[in-house]
């Protein structure tokens, strides 16, 4: 009898490892200080901010962001210590304003930010997606972007003669980061990820990775991703592990599910102005909560609901 | 008289910059409002494109940020960042791109990154993002800046994306695909690039300004031509559409 429960409690046990549907702690909790990440989502769109702040309660330290382009996620990781190294293009809330908490940590040189235009990181992406060592592009010459380095020194890029065409052209190395995390709709069980709206970056983010995390609004069953396959953006076999989690992106945006919070992303840019304001916010909406619905409970399901995109408008 | 503020003026002359047909970077902000505006104007059939993947856009109100579904609704084709930044402008499809910056220098060379010297800098700016990629390949480049005296400089505290580099010859040398940029529009004046030299130029003054005052607010000496005319006015019905394009004002409602 007692071999009869062991075996059973054994299979449940290996059901729940073949998962891939996994809680946002273990899944902040795979990411070791040090690690190096692909950082999914574009400017307002589907930014995985529920994992920055996740990261920063588990005081995750030292990580490499790769980005093309992202706002409060990054603030978010600069800003409590997360991050100490940033290679992107691009980092600001737009249609408000610098990015503080990045410009103070830069200044006092706890952050190091090698910089990229966003297509040289695109690039790096796909080339590591495409397991080749680097991409040629035709920006970045002629600038400070070649001239100058932070840490990657000469390994930052090259520009050489084409050994076909002689002209000039700059190689960007490719990255293969530790992580990939990529925020996308909806997901089935198995990690067939569906994407609406634009993609970004996130193609080339998603394979880049040695290991993929994909954080999803909703989980929808098989049938819903065979019946509409074009809509899969990342095929289940690239994707090692799925957390579902409502409002991921707040106070950003995810297309069809909700628009961004004007309100409090004003009030987060405002408090970021001064250490002693992102102090407050960080204590108040990141560490003061226990989890991702404790930020959610804080700032109310009225609000959030509020949110909810409009048909047909995805916003 | 029509009643305009500074803002106004600045995104209602870059506006009529933009040619009928022709494929569009719009990016956020005053730029995108510029083209938005131009859109209902003079060039209706222009192909309005976001770096995030949006083609052939056409937002009801202004998007807050380049990848905001605002820019989703209408547009006739939703992809990514290798599309637009490469299969179109890299790959020499885009007529025209915007950008604004902290500093330029007599060549339109631009900075969007740091302000103070790179190896202990004072502010740390946005970034290139798609920028230095559009400055490279987008067939000709509109420069939009709020004019202030410290952003006109000598020499740039960082070269984040290409004007004319050092001028004749420079961007064949890195064999660039665009042509760089062609004006730059501020609150106070335009200015063009002198061909022989493709250093700054004055090109017209607007309302209220005089050449000396545009003189006395750059850092490097303006090319002055024999005659410099007065920029002519935004009409009322380009006023009235930019607000119903901008209703809230955030874009609008910054500065005076």
């Amino acid at each position: 009898m007692a071999s009869i429960i062991m075996l059973k409690v054994c299979q449940l046990t290996e059901a729940e490892v073949m998962d891939k549907i996994i809680t946002l702690k273990e899944a902040a909790k795979m990411v070791p200080d040090g690690s190096s990440l692909f950082w999914g989502g574009f400017g307002y769109q589907r930014a995985p901010i529920a994992f920055a702040a996740e990261l920063a309660r588990q005081k995750k330290r030292n990580l490499t962001i790769h980005t093309c382009g992202s706002e409060v996620d990054l603030e978010i990781m600069a800003g409590a210590g997360v991050a100490s190294r940033f290679e992107i293009a691009f980092v600001a809330i737009e249609a408000l304003g610098l990015a503080y908490n990045m410009r103070r940590r830069v200044a006092e040189g706890k952050v190091q930010v090698e910089d990229y235009s966003n297509l040289a990181m695109a690039m790096r992406f796909l080339g590591g997606a495409l397991n080749v060592p680097f991409m040629p592009i035709r920006s970045l010459m002629g600038t400070d972007i070649v001239n100058k380095s932070r840490y990657l020194g000469d390994k930052k890029l090259k520009v050489i003669d084409c050994p076909f065409t002689g002209e000039k052209i700059c190689l960007v190395p490719s990255l293969q980061p530790d992580f990939s995390i990529v925020h996308v709709q909806r997901v089935d069980s198995n990690g067939n990820a569906q994407i609406d709206g634009i993609i970004g970056e996130d193609i080339e983010g998603s394979r880049c990775g040695k290991k993929l995390i994909v954080l999803a609004e909703e989980l929808i069953h098989e049938d819903e991703i065979r019946f509409r396959p074009d809509q899969t953006k990342i095929p289940a076999m690239y994707v090692d592990h799925v957390v579902i989690l409502p409002f991921t992106a707040h106070p950003m945006q995810c297309h069809n599910y909700y628009d961004y919070d004007l309100e409090h992303l004003m009030m987060f840019h405002k408090l970021s102005r001064t250490e002693e304001g992102w102090n407050e916010y960080l204590e108040n909406y990141i560490l003061g909560v226990d989890d991702h619905y404790g930020y959610l409970d804080k700032v109310g399901w009225d609000r959030l609901m509020s949110l909810r995109a409009k048909k047909p408008l995805g916003y | 008289m029509v009643k305009y503020t500074k803002i106004e003026f600045l995104a209602a002359c870059a506006s009529t910059h933009v040619r009928d047909g022709e494929n569009v970077f719009g990016g956020t902000g005053l730029p995108l409002l510029a083209a938005l505006l131009a859109k209902e104007t003079h060039a209706p059939n222009i192909n309005l494109i976001s770096e995030a993947g949006f083609i052939d856009a056409r937002p009801g109100e202004v998007p807050l940020s380049v990848a905001d579904s605002r820019y989703y609704y209408g547009c006739s084709a939703s992809i990514g960042l290798i599309e637009t930044l490469g299969f179109l402008l890299q790959g020499g499809r885009i007529d025209v791109g915007f950008l604004g910056a902290a500093q330029i220098d007599e060549y339109g060379n631009l900075n969007t990154s740091y302000i103070g010297p790179f190896e202990s800098p004072k502010v740390k700016l946005p970034g290139s993002g798609g920028g230095n990629d559009i400055a490279s390949s987008a067939k000709r480049l509109i420069i939009m800046m709020t004019h202030d005296k410290r952003k006109f400089v000598k020499k740039l505290d960082y070269f984040t994306s290409p004007g004319h580099l050092k001028g004749p010859g420079s961007r064949k040398k890195w064999n660039m695909v665009g042509g760089g940029p062609e004006v730059v529009i501020t609150d106070m004046c335009q200015m063009d690039f002198e061909p022989e030299t493709q250093k700054i130029r004055l090109m017209s003054v607007h309302p209220g300004y005089s050449v000396q005052d545009i003189i006395d607010n750059v850092m490097f000496d303006l090319i002055i031509p024999d005659d410099v005319p007065t920029t002519p006015e935004p009409t009322e019905e380009q006023i009235r559409i930019m607000h119903r394009l901008d209703p809230h004002g955030v874009y609008l409602g910054k500065g005076d």
